[in-house]
């Protein structure tokens, strides 16, 4: 540095005034995270989830679900006395992000227990996390079996509210391979997102497809990449290789293109289209849904008949303006299990309703029989799967009918038996 | 000689500081930023070697951040190597990346070279999709990293990881500061503002350009095996080229011409981040209007800014 | 890899037919995305970064005007008009202001714009995805060429894509507008020079190319899922293409595109698990070899 550079430096510059203003500022901003809010007699609960993107849909039905829940349960007594405060928090889709945010929940936003509404990804994300800080955390989006499967993955404190791969495709298997003996229909084709969620499942159910109904012919598979706008080539190439029927997973904003885009070139006069995914989301977005597509129920006002379902969903309704989704129910069970839980233990600390949890049966509307049970495993059954088919007019899915739970689980021990997860 | 005394008394008291923070007041908060803001400072700067120092635009250059996460991640996971040997090793796969890459890239012109360090990222990036059985693919490296304890610090320890990185920020930055202070350094500056000039001195321009580029992978990596030490494994979204987009801002915010300017950027980006998370589900829309103000307000980032810059001829002080 | 089904189709004409109609399809509705990108850095030097948010607006407005007033036609123009006055207004507020600095200041301004834009989306349209649905006027049956099956609507979008792209192209090179444009690109201090004012002529290029994308997002969106964020997929692709073409060359992006959809349509067939690998190794290699891009002019 020369001479003439120490005038530069004269500290009476007013330079020295603003990045004074600037590091006060900037500090004072940074110090807002470090600062940790009490407890008191109110039960914060953390919510990581995806508010932003094209998944944006799971976050906001999830808080819905949650809002309607926590507001139900605080005009009562609340969780062992305690109000419920939810905090949510935008993971972006993005399992670093979720990660840190659910992290953020626990030590220093006040949050006593999880409750994480990401999809997979993010959820592996956060079971590290729950591994780490052993808190209580119920997943309520993630779909993934071996999330609570697999004992690597598995964490003593984490949950999972939420239906599984593995026992929707026992259930499609089943429905499917009745539906294609009743039509002898033998030559299949599949067309799901090539991702781990879309490549696993499609795999896992032509396994229990086969299984009951060995003769199925399998003229060809398309992989289009997830959140691909154009399925234009994909669905040209399906109606070439001429299948009786059409497995697909595509779901929400993909689903609804690859209808819009099969209409196009009369796809579905061509085949069967059947799906585990045609959901409120999809009905609302599409117009003319084609008769005839073979959908499962994620969610369904309809089914279970119970009137306590209608009653929910006119609420979720009333409420929000519009339908509730798969993710919505899911939230909304898992909140009614803390709520049972929290009464049966008397506390809301979190360690205690982990004993609890584990193994309880509550009443609840989604319940195939009016009730849900949380395995030993960390995981539900006997919610509601159903499987029917489209029709023009409301309610839009017709003749749904029930899986029968005793196959599916039995069918799910000899998986895992296979896998080596038992 | 006075630069390497003053810059050692400058990174000696930043270690000081950190390392006894946690003594003064306990916040993992605070502890998780120093970690995240680790990972991407030694990113960002490793990029602003390249950018601000030899005027090379790399828009690639998440692909070493994303291999040094996986492959710190993968030999952790699956070979019994110790941390440092585990962190050596990916360091020195790096280079020889870097170096394939750099030797494939390097004599390309400005905004070329910016495309193809762009595509190579993008066909990593989609490598690590498909190649499922090694990444675990979309879902990213599941079931953690086994916790290892080394010379006494268990990173498993909250604590323990948060010194780690500290003390890695500090001294990757030291060696980065002591490469662009040194006449290598001015080389590239020289290169940067002059290129036929520096040709005509004699130089041979791509010798010291894929040196810095293997140094400036190198650091990017040391920064991905930090990331990667964060959430217990690696994801593609660390090699994905929205995340190199990240270094760029927080270059951009923070200074392009000041050294430390990547990581005053990349503590803002992070605090803005944290920030408009927590307030807001718009924080997009935040964000957005946040960055339009610094960009279009102050033109330059902020330690440019506050920095009077004392004219030209001015060389060392960067 | 399935080469034998690959040539199953190339033997069969109806296959090539309906998978050459559905590539082209792909392929055109990225052109008219990619050209406005190339004219832009053509003329500007500019890599608008927030391309695919002009995509996105243009798919939104078309579906709302729809909604409102039953017309297609009207919601094509009108998300067009809007769409160039957009790309005016974000040339002249925004761009503008950072022109002959760093490339990367123009992409932060651009990054910026992305995020204010999918969150006002998300603010006005919500954040669940929507479908326009096929205008009634569209809603026929195939019509079927050698056997190969295409629909009416696509078979319109092939039409007017290819129109649009000869307009383009006769327009630069023989209209006096067009001159000067192709001018500007090579040498815009002299056109100032020549008392052109450029400060118009760079809004008019930009207001075109926002333009061009607007309408690409109108025509594409009765098939397409409308969603925040949907622009970036879009940005990949056109990027990509304008790269491989030649930034600047309409003509490069017209063939590129084609390529690029004619390799996804018979890809699907063959090969359909490295289409993505292909393309960016095609990209790195033309980087490589001729970095300028298969048409496109030396950058000075």
């Amino acid at each position: 540095m020369t001479k003439h550079d120490v005038k530069n430096n004269d500290k009476t510059k007013p330079g020295l005034g603003r990045r004074a203003v600037l590091a006060t500022g900037v500090t004072g901003a940074l110090a807002i995270p470090f600062l940790a809010r009490g407890a008191g007699n109110v039960l914060r609960i953390g919510v990581p989830t995806v508010l932003s993107g094209p998944i944006a849909l799971l976050g906001t039905s999830s808080r819905n679900a949650l809002l309607l829940e926590a507001d139900r349960i605080n005009a009562a007594s609340g969780l062992a006395g305690r109000k419920i405060e939810l905090v949510f928090e935008d993971g972006k889709a993005q399992p670093q992000e979720t990660a840190r945010v659910a992290r953020e929940l626990v030590n220093t936003g006040g949050c006593e227990l999880l409750i994480d509404a990401t999809p997979s990804s993010g959820a592996f994300a956060v079971q590290e996390v729950v591994r780490d800080l052993g808190v209580l955390c119920i997943h309520t989006c993630s779909e993934t079996s071996s999330l609570t499967a697999d004992p690597k993955l598995r964490a003593p404190t984490a949950f999972r509210c939420a239906r599984q791969g593995v026992h929707d495709s026992i259930a499609g298997g089943a429905y499917l391979a009745q539906f294609a003996n009743a039509h002898k229909f033998n030559k299949w084709a599949t067309c799901s997102p090539d991702y781990a969620y879309g490549r696993d499942t499609t795999a896992q159910f032509l396994d229990f497809f086969r299984h009951f109904k060995p003769d199925i012919e399998l003229v060809t598979q398309a992989w289009p990449k997830l959140g691909q706008p154009d399925f234009t080539e994909v669905i040209t190439k399906l109606i070439q290789a001429r299948p009786q029927a059409l497995f697909t997973l595509l779901y929400a904003g993909d689903l609804s293109a690859f209808i819009n885009q099969g209409n196009v070139y009369a796809l579905f006069k061509a085949m069967t289209v059947c799906t585990p995914n045609v959901d409120y989301p999809v009905l609302s977005a599409i117009k003319n849904i084609p008769d005839g597509i073979q959908s499962g129920t994620r969610y369904f006002e309809e089914f279970p008949p119970l009137p306590a379902n209608k009653a929910w969903s006119e609420a979720y309704r009333k409420r929000f303006g519009q339908y509730p989704t798969n993710w919505a129910w899911q939230n909304a069970a898992a909140m009614m299990f803390l709520e049972a839980a929290a009464k049966k233990a008397g506390t809301s600390d979190g360690k205690t309703l982990v004993g609890v949890l584990s193994g309880l049966t509550i009443d609840c509307p989604f319940g195939t029989n009016g009730k849900i049970t949380m395995r030993e495993d960390h995981t539900i059954i006997d919610y509601a799967i159903g499987w029917g088919r489209t029709i023009a007019k409301p309610p839009y899915i017709a003749d749904i009918k029930p899986a029968d739970w005793g196959q599916i689980i039995e069918l799910e021990t000899a998986w895992k038996k296979q896998l080596g997860y038992i | 000689m006075n630069g390497l005394w003053r810059d050692s008394g400058v990174a000696l008291a930043a270690l000081v500081l950190l390392l006894g923070a946690p003594l003064a007041f306990s916040s993992p908060a605070f502890e998780d930023f120093i970690i995240r803001l680790s990972a991407l400072a030694l990113f960002a700067t490793s990029l602003n070697l390249l950018v601000g120092g030899s005027g090379m635009i790399s828009f690639g250059h998440g692909l070493f951040y994303g291999f040094g996460a996986y492959a710190f991640a993968l030999l952790m996971q699956r070979t019994t190597l110790s941390l440092a040997s585990a962190v050596l090793l990916t360091l020195f796969l790096a280079a020889l990346v870097a170096l394939l890459v750099g030797a494939v890239c390097i004599r390309l012109k400005t905004i070329y070279f910016a495309f193809v360090t762009l595509a190579i990222q993008m066909l990593f990036y989609s490598v690590i999709i498909s190649w499922v059985s090694l990444t675990g693919g979309d879902q990213g490296l599941q079931g953690g990293i086994p916790r290892r304890v080394i010379a006494g610090i268990d990173i498993n320890q909250q604590g323990h990881l948060y010194q780690f990185c500290a003390v890695l920020l500090v001294a990757g930055l030291f060696a980065m500061r002591h490469i662009t202070a040194s006449p290598f350094g001015m080389t590239l500056r020289m290169i940067r503002d002059n290129e036929a000039r520096a040709a005509f001195l004699g130089i041979p321009l791509w010798r010291p350009k894929l040196a810095i580029f293997v140094l400036a992978g190198v650091f990017a990596a040391l920064g991905g095996i930090l990331a990667s030490l964060f959430v217990s494994g690696a994801y593609p979204e660390f090699a994905d080229w929205p995340f190199s987009g990240q270094a760029i801002f927080a270059v951009m915010l923070g200074g392009i011409d000041s050294f430390l300017g990547p990581l005053a950027g990349s503590a803002i980006l992070l605090a803005l981040n944290d920030i408009f998370t927590r307030l807001t589900e718009y924080h997009g829309l935040v964000q957005g209007v946040v960055i339009l103000l610094f960009a279009l307000g102050l033109r330059r980032g902020v330690l440019d800014f506050l920095r009077v810059l004392p004219g030209r001829g001015e060389v060392a002080s960067r | 890899m399935d080469l034998g089904a690959l040539v199953a189709c190339f033997a069969s004409p109806a296959c090539v037919v309906t998978q050459a109609s559905s590539g082209l399809i792909v392929g055109l509705l990225l052109f008219l995305v990619a050209a406005g990108l190339t004219l832009i850095f053509g003329v500007l030097k500019i890599v608008n970064f927030a391309h695919g948010t002009f995509y996105m607006l243009g798919a939104y407005i078309a579906y709302s005007v729809l909604q409102a007033t039953n017309s297609y036609g009207l919601a094509v123009l009108a998300a067009a008009a809007a769409m160039a006055v957009f790309g005016v207004a974000f040339e002249r507020f925004l761009i503008a202001r950072v022109y002959g600095g760093n490339v990367l200041m123009q992409l932060l301004i651009c990054y910026a714009v992305v995020l204010i834009f999918d969150d006002l989306v998300k603010l006005v349209w919500g954040a669940d995805f929507h479908a326009m649905g096929m205008p009634e006027a569209f809603q026929r049956a195939p019509i079927f060429i050698a056997g190969g099956v295409v629909p009416p609507f696509y078979a319109g979008l092939i039409v007017l894509s290819l129109c649009l792209a000869a307009l383009l192209g006769l327009g630069l090179g023989f209209t006096r507008m067009g001159k000067i444009i192709t001018a500007a690109a090579q040498n815009p201090q002299m056109v100032a020079a020549l008392g052109i004012n450029t400060t118009a002529l760079f809004a008019l290029v930009f207001g075109l190319g926002g333009g061009l994308a607007g309408l690409a997002g109108a025509l594409a969106a009765p098939v397409r899922s409308l969603s925040p964020g949907m622009g970036f997929s879009i940005l990949i692709e056109s990027f990509i293409i304008t790269v491989i073409g030649g930034m600047g060359s309409i003509a490069g992006a017209l063939l590129t595109a084609i390529g690029y959809g004619l390799l996804r349509g018979f890809g699907t067939i063959g090969f359909p698990l490295f289409t993505d690998e292909l393309i960016y190794a095609a990209m790195i290699l033309v980087l490589l070899l001729r970095p300028s891009g298969l048409f496109g002019r030396e950058i000075v």
